[in-house]
């Protein structure tokens, strides 16, 4: 369980809602950037609450709206994130966390996920239900219910001094590797997280192999055989701290290959297939 | 729409600077972005504005996107929204009433989707919002889709702002334990 109070949960979902004033606005956008477990919540509940737009109309902006995006970037280079760092850097708080707190993290992720993938289809009073949702927006009938007062969140504010503002307000920098067949449909999506050099797979197109299991594996002419970053799960998301112990050259110039092994994974650290999907780290740094 | 996985493709090539896919993505996304902060903002310029503002920062913060966290969509979709509220926040702060005509418009619904349209996530976020009482229900879907503040849910509610405040507390509260976040 995330250690946050009622408060704090109620703060990070009316962000994602979108009733917070101005000012609390700005303090939760302040909080996320100092704890990224908060932010973490944040973005829980913004993926959570999007579902929502797929009851918006889509409705076309004029031509011209893209003319003023082209010249605005014109101007301004994209910001990719740096080459990964060989040691986390200092001012992010929560790089000095323990490891085992990076993986109840991450943990809770992947629950998340797979709490969503697990339910399935509800009965079809859903549909009466939407509808019906949909019908009483218009509807303006209301009885005042007697409740306490209320008690206004009061966040548990960090205070960091920040001595190099604009540093702690950028997040890690995320590496993407797509896993695929040559030529074909991406199969897995691979994100390293620059700071914690903690990974996670997304298996997007993969079809599953019943009674085998997917192995991911690290090929890196600096060592002599594959290393094994271990089997993919069955959920669609695997994360793992297992990149920790290489170098941030090695990571990067790294082949990420998956094989087909036997249930459960390879018995002997040796890879029993040919790759099936590989991929690198996309090049993230410019080239100038 | 391009799947998921495409979109995800694009915003690692954005990611690397190629105008090409930049452009391909906001032909697939543009319409479901400005449709959302629209709904919100209710003026065409200030929409084309936070649009415009959104896609640029998309293009800035490609290389943070974190595919194993949130749908290329839904990032997005937040960046903009996030964006529209903030100028919506700032407006109404200025003056509450300055288009007394909007709340009225805003009363508008989205169209509601034929059940085999939504995604699953969809679903089961109604059937969690459908769990609360009526008027939470109403509180918490016009709070997502025009971005009213407290303050405007409160008039249109005609209650205390210090209730609603209580309500929109309970109800994420009670939709958190029912999709077990």
């Amino acid at each position: 369980m995330m250690p946050y109070s009622e408060d704090h949960i109620a703060l990070a979902a009316e962000y994602a809602l979108g009733t917070l004033d101005a000012d609390e606005r700005v303090q939760v956008e302040t909080m996320m950037s100092v704890d990224k477990d908060f932010a973490a919540m944040v973005d829980a509940w913004e993926d959570k609450l999007s579902a929502l737009n797929q009851m918006v109309g889509s409705v076309e902006p004029r031509a011209e709206v893209w003319d003023r995006i082209k010249t605005a970037i014109g101007h301004s280079e994209p910001q990719a994130p740096l080459m990964l760092p060989d040691a986390p850097p200092p001012v992010a708080p929560e790089v000095t966390a323990p490891a085992a707190a990076e993986v109840v993290d991450t943990s809770n992720v992947i629950r998340l996920f797979a709490h969503a993938r697990r339910w399935r289809n509800v009965a079809s009073f859903t549909t009466a239900i939407a509808a019906a949702l949909v019908a009483m927006i218009a509807v303006g009938v209301y009885q005042p219910d007697l409740l306490p007062d209320v008690v206004r969140p009061k966040p548990r504010v960090q205070v960091v001094e920040v001595k190099t503002p604009a540093v702690p307000a950028t997040p890690s920098a995320q590496y993407v590797a797509v896993l695929q067949k040559e030529g074909g449909a991406p199969a897995f999506i691979l994100t390293v997280d620059g700071a914690t050099k903690n990974f996670t797979v997304r298996k997007v197109g993969a079809a599953p192999e019943p009674g085998k299991s997917y192995e991911l594996w690290l090929i890196s002419d600096k060592l002599q055989r594959p290393r094994s970053l271990g089997v993919i799960g069955g959920t669609d998301f695997t994360a793992r701290p297992v990149l920790s112990s290489y170098d941030a050259d090695t990571i990067n110039t790294a082949t990420y290959a998956v094989t087909i092994e036997q249930a459960g994974g390879s018995p002997d650290g040796n890879p029993h297939s040919a790759p099936v999907f590989t991929g690198k780290l996309i090049e993230s740094v410019p080239p100038r | 729409m391009l799947t998921p996985a495409e979109l995800v493709w694009l915003i690692a090539a954005v990611a690397k600077g190629d105008e090409a896919a930049f452009e391909r993505l906001y032909a697939a996304t543009r319409a479901k972005l400005f449709g959302v902060v629209l709904r919100i903002l209710r003026r065409q310029d200030l929409a084309e504005e936070v649009i415009q503002e959104a896609y640029v920062k998309i293009w800035n913060g490609a290389g943070q996107f974190n595919p194993g966290l949130s749908s290329p969509i839904t990032w997005m979709a937040s960046i903009a929204r996030n964006r529209a509220i903030d100028v919506v926040r700032k407006r109404t702060e200025l003056s509450i009433e300055e288009e007394p005509a909007a709340m009225e418009v805003a009363a508008d619904t989205p169209d509601p989707l034929a059940r085999r349209e939504m995604t699953e996530e969809l679903k089961r976020l109604l059937e969690c919002v459908g769990r609360l009482e009526p008027d939470r229900q109403k509180l918490v879907l016009l709070a997502y889709y025009n971005g009213w503040s407290r303050e405007q849910l409160a008039a249109k509610f005609e209650t205390p702002v210090n209730t609603v405040k209580t309500w929109l507390r309970r109800s994420m509260l009670d939709i958190r334990e029912c999709l077990g976040l």
